[in-house]
């Protein structure tokens, strides 16, 4: 079973109830925060704050337009963050969730620096700082649960399932929507694929989704480099050796010349 | 409300009006997106401002705050002039073809029988409002609804000024978005189309807020979506047990179930209470109501002999003892004592800087609550010195809702039993352990002591020990349900009730809810089986009054018991009974043609009112007035405000703005948000939520941004005649001026859950807000007064 969500924006009201369910599922601590210029609150995600609702208000052909986005890890089919890790802590799943193992995490931020997203957070007030982000509640959806966001939201903005019928129900929806819903669906092809995918009903541009992001999978580009290491290696090694070769040819044959004398 | 959560999945057409489902209801938008999604309804919303649930809605309109009756009067002008009424149920089943008074009329902005007093406030005579009667006493009507005397004429001409161009510059919409709306929301005047007015605070916390709910409900009788599945006329009730509670007549001018109240002058005995019951109508039981309510109250003392102790049984002394009245009254000085119990006015109290000064006045104050309050706590409010109070405070802390067991009884009339989930925290009570101390004690005195008049206290009948000393929700709760005295048996619906003195009920309306000790039906959750049925869940809690989801329900058949819609066929007759899908509001067993002449049991009348002749102390039908505090003169007629408004007059609290005053430019209005409840007793000390809404804070819009030289996050300061407040601007196209009487005009909103006290401190709201009520009411006008607003200087959150 390899489990997604599909966020359906249309359907979202804000109430953040998805919010306040990570934080209570998760036991996570409340952050300080000020007001801010809307009523996104913690401004951005961190340590502590794995998912928030993010504010979009704006005037469009002198019409009002309130969007709210959920943001939060997308569980990429393949993570850039798994890649690079080089403690080897975090993996996706079978279940689908990419998750960080805390015994094995060293915190030393490359899965940041990878995320096309700006998932994977640090624990910056900690000692022995690790890495943090949604895991999908892991442990609820393998008890056969729905993650704790899923289960609040009133309105199923927010659907768990299989990411395979997840994808064919977007595609439905749109389908069926009368022009309703823009024609996409973000997480089919973005960073290669991602296990949380969203439909919207406005412009996407008009939503906090990142739309500037690669639909090639994250890992191959530096597969890319990395494929060619074995020939670049073997070449190299060939081409030392083959020097070797012929500079040691070199050196016998001026000690022949010299005079087959003494050595 | 008339209708029910669940039911809203039935509609077609949702209008939103005063309400703000998104953020202060969430999950009623679940089965507002199922009719989207089902039967493709369709969502009005119209506010002042941009909220939530507008930007959901497939169509928004601005309203410009106070002016509910101008915009609704509109759409029942354009129902009523292009025929886009649900015609035969107007004309059987309300009292459209009613005719009315000869000497009835309105004008000037006033309804005949006027009678101005020194002050300038209006009473009414209503006589000339009353129905017109033949020989024997009967109605005189016209069915066709063209005699001039009708209510249906008279509606027709009274509200003919409410054309789209006056409506549209009056509420500070366009013309089109008007039109848009009429012809959107009319469309459910038709026996196959559902509309749903939702309301809440937006409609009643007005000088004339109770002519709003007439106007929501007029408009709704007129389109025939009274009593049909989808319809309603549905009341969003302010906080979880707010209808539980009106119910058990929190209201100072009621009793249990809605009775009247007893009042000194008019109802010295029981017969004199017991004269003034309707002669018509469903109410014609009340004596049976109030004799079993006596009997619950003093049991074996209460017997017929002596009018079960009717006696005993305060009365109002004539005067008027809501919320404004109480403050004023200990503002002279008049209070020794208060108790705050759940309640934080000095928070949520309008002109409230005044109601905590007044609280300063008291000898003592008994506080039952979760946390330290703004109200524990007044002296520690701004501008207080504590050296100067001599009131002395009892903090009584009490169990949160998990920590008790007992009902929660939400908008939908819905009675659900609850668990106690975890043991309260210290030294923490629930509410009914601490009345139950404080009454033992106060018998203890009275019988040790005596008194001025100790029989009502001593002898009341107060058999709620569980054994342990502690006392037992759910004996409380089996003696509001009623039981016979003779056998102690629950009686399972209030027709069973008898005014001799053989039954026993705290609140009428509630008989049956707990009617089984072992297995009462409040705690039942059996749902309906998935993808039958329109929702009723017949099994899930119990609905007051006995289990009936649907008021008026008889309304959703025709007079051959025929479902309006076959596709919502709430009641359908067979040919020798009613296939059912809720508990009828009529006798079922009766052919249809019989209950047809009277769909709406609990009026005198038995169909449906559009016209009131004695409900409303100012008039019987609405009509637009300005707010008291307005930037604009009354366009529509000659009064400025309700002429039967209740204003505090001279004194503390009656500082007020004369309309169109230039120093008090802007219309001020106050609302909530999801993440914080009320005044933020409890949700200004939970981490999860302050995190989200740390701060108090002021919308407006980019163009009184501009205005005013603000960006997003400088602090302003708005001040109104009764005071100020210091808060970081939002400015946010949420906020849009108004076009009214051809002048742009800027609103400014609020949310008002700050106070000094808690994680999460801040202004409060109230401090601008007026003591002004409505008039039959007495609800405070908190959305729409005037106010200033200036740069302040710096930006960032004010707190504390």
């Amino acid at each position: 079973m390899a489990y997604g969500m599909l966020i359906d924006l249309s359907k979202c009201m804000g109430c953040r109830g998805c919010q306040v369910a990570c934080k209570q599922w998760n036991d996570l601590p409340g952050e300080q925060t000020t007001l801010g210029s809307d009523f996104t609150n913690p401004q951005k995600r961190s340590a502590y704050t794995w998912t928030t609702i993010e504010w979009l208000t704006t005037e469009v052909d002198g019409r009002t337009v309130s969007t709210f986005t959920k943001t939060g890890c997308l569980h990429c089919l393949q993570p850039a963050c798994e890649s690079v890790c080089i403690a080897g802590a975090i993996h996706k799943q079978d279940n689908g969730a990419v998750t960080i193992d805390h015994d094995k995490c060293i915190g030393c931020r490359y899965c940041q620096l990878g995320c096309p997203f700006g998932v994977p957070k640090y624990e910056y007030d900690q000692v022995v700082p690790r890495m943090q982000k949604c895991n999908l509640c892991y442990s609820r959806i393998e008890a056969g649960l729905e993650p704790a966001c899923a289960a609040t939201c009133p309105n199923d903005a927010i659907l768990f399932g299989e990411r395979d019928e997840l994808l064919a129900l977007a595609k439905e929806r749109i389908a069926a929507g009368n022009g309703r819903y823009v024609d996409h669906v973000y997480g089919e092809h973005e960073a290669g694929g991602t296990s949380v995918m969203y439909i919207s009903h406005v412009p996407l541009d008009l939503t906090t989704l990142n739309t500037n992001v690669t639909t090639e999978a994250v890992p191959s580009f530096t597969w890319k480099a990395m494929r060619q290491l074995p020939a670049l290696v073997g070449s190299a090694a060939v081409l030392s050796l083959g020097l070797l070769a012929y500079s040691n040819r070199r050196a016998r044959l001026e000690a022949e010349q010299r005079g087959g004398g003494a050595q | 409300m008339t209708n029910h959560w669940v039911d809203y999945q039935n509609t077609d057409v949702f209008m939103v009006i005063g309400t703000n489902p998104a953020e202060n209801h969430p999950i009623s938008m679940r089965w507002i997106n199922r009719a989207r999604e089902k039967r493709g309804a369709k969502l009005i919303v119209v506010d002042p401002k941009f909220n939530r649930t507008a930007a959901l809605a497939d169509l928004y309109v601005p309203l410009r705050p106070g002016t509910d009756i101008a915009f609704l009067g509109g759409l029942m002008n354009y129902a009523m002039a292009n025929g886009r009424y649900f015609h035969e149920y107007v004309a059987k089943y309300t009292n459209a073809s009613f005719l009315i008074h000869p000497d009835y009329k309105f004008e000037d902005g006033l309804f005949s029988g006027a009678k101005v007093g020194e002050d300038g406030q209006v009473t009414y005579d209503t006589t000339t409002w009353q129905y017109q009667l033949d020989e024997e006493g009967n109605y005189k009507k016209d069915p066709t609804l063209q005699d001039p005397q009708c209510v249906f004429q008279l509606m027709k001409k009274h509200y003919s000024r409410y054309t789209p161009e006056m409506v549209a510059e009056t509420c500070g919409m366009s013309v089109a978005q008007f039109l848009e709306v009429a012809e959107l929301f009319t469309s459910t005047g038709r026996p196959d189309r559902a509309g749903n007015i939702m309301y809440a605070m937006g409609i009643t916390q007005s000088s004339h807020g109770s002519q709003n709910v007439r106007a929501v409900a007029m408009l709704q009788l007129l389109l025939g979506n009274i009593g049909v599945p989808g319809g309603g006329v549905n009341a969003h009730r302010g906080e979880s047990n707010v209808q539980g509670s009106t119910d058990m007549a929190l209201l100072w001018n009621n009793l249990p179930g809605y009775l009247p109240m007893t009042t000194a002058a008019a109802h010295p005995t029981l017969a004199a209470y017991n004269a003034t019951t309707p002669k018509s109508g469903y109410w014609t039981n009340r004596p049976k109501f109030i004799a079993s309510l006596l009997k619950a109250w003093w049991g074996e003392h209460a017997t017929p002999e002596n009018d079960f102790c009717y006696e005993y049984l305060p009365k109002v002394d004539g005067r008027d003892h809501s919320h404004m009245s109480i403050f004023e009254a200990m503002g002279r000085g008049e209070l020794k004592g208060l108790f705050a119990w759940g309640q934080n006015f000095a928070v949520g109290g309008p002109n409230v800087a005044k109601e905590r000064s007044a609280l300063a006045n008291l000898e003592w104050m008994v506080v039952a609550d979760l946390f330290e309050t703004e109200t524990a706590a007044f002296w520690k409010g701004p501008g207080m010195n504590p050296a100067e109070i001599q009131t002395e405070v009892f903090l009584l802390p009490a169990a949160a809702s998990y920590e008790k067991c007992g009902t929660i009884t939400n908008s939908g009339r819905l009675i659900q039993w609850r668990d106690k989930a975890v043991e309260p925290m210290g030294e923490a009570h629930d509410d009914l352990w601490i009345a139950d101390r404080l009454f033992r004690k106060l018998r203890e005195l009275y019988v040790a002591e005596g008194g001025a008049f100790p029989d009502p206290i001593v002898k009341l009948h107060w058999d709620y020990d569980d054994g342990s000393g502690h006392p037992s929700a759910e004996k409380v709760a089996f003696e509001i349900n009623g039981y016979t005295w003779a056998d102690r048996q629950g009686v399972t619906t209030f027709a069973n009730l008898k005014d001799d003195g053989s039954t026993v009920c705290g609140c009428w309306i509630y008989a049956g809810y707990f009617a089984d000790f072992e297995n009462p039906k409040c705690r039942s959750r059996v749902k309906d089986e998935p993808g039958t049925g329109l929702g009723s869940h017949l099994g899930w809690g119990w609905a007051w009054p006995v289990n009936r989801r649907i008021l008026y329900n008889r309304c959703s058949v025709d007079e051959n018991g025929q479902p309006w819609d076959p596709e919502r066929p709430l009641f359908r007759w067979d040919g020798e009974k009613f296939i059912a899908q809720d508990v009828p509001d009529f006798t079922a067993t009766n052919p249809p043609e019989v209950s047809a002449k009277n769909p709406f049991i609990m009026m005198a009348e038995g169909v449906g009112g559009l016209w009131s002749p004695s409900g409303m102390k100012d008039g019987p039908i609405p009509e637009h007035y300005e707010p008291v505090e307005s930037p604009f003169a009354n366009k529509l007629n000659r009064r400025q405000f309700n002429p039967v408004a209740i204003i505090s007059g001279k004194g503390e609290f009656g500082q007020l703005t004369p309309p169109s005053d230039p120093n008090f430019p802007y219309i001020c209005t106050t609302y909530r948000v999801t993440e914080h409840w009320q005044s933020g007793a409890m949700t200004r000390s939970l981490p999860w939520l302050g995190e989200m809404m740390p701060d108090m804070f002021v919308e407006i819009s980019p163009s009184l941004a501009a205005k005013l030289g603000v960006k997003g996050g400088d602090r302003v300061e708005v001040t109104t005649a009764r005071g100020s407040l210091v808060a970081p601007a939002m400015v946010t196209p949420r906020m849009r001026p108004v076009l009214v009487h051809g002048r742009e005009t800027e609103i400014v909103g609020m949310p008002w859950h700050w106070g000094y006290m808690g994680m999460f401190t801040g202004a409060s709201a109230n401090v601008l807000t007026p003591h002004v009520g409505d008039a039959n009411t007495q609800i405070p006008e908190y959305k729409a007064f005037l106010c200033n607003v200036r740069k302040a200087g710096g930006s960032g959150p004010v707190r504390g």
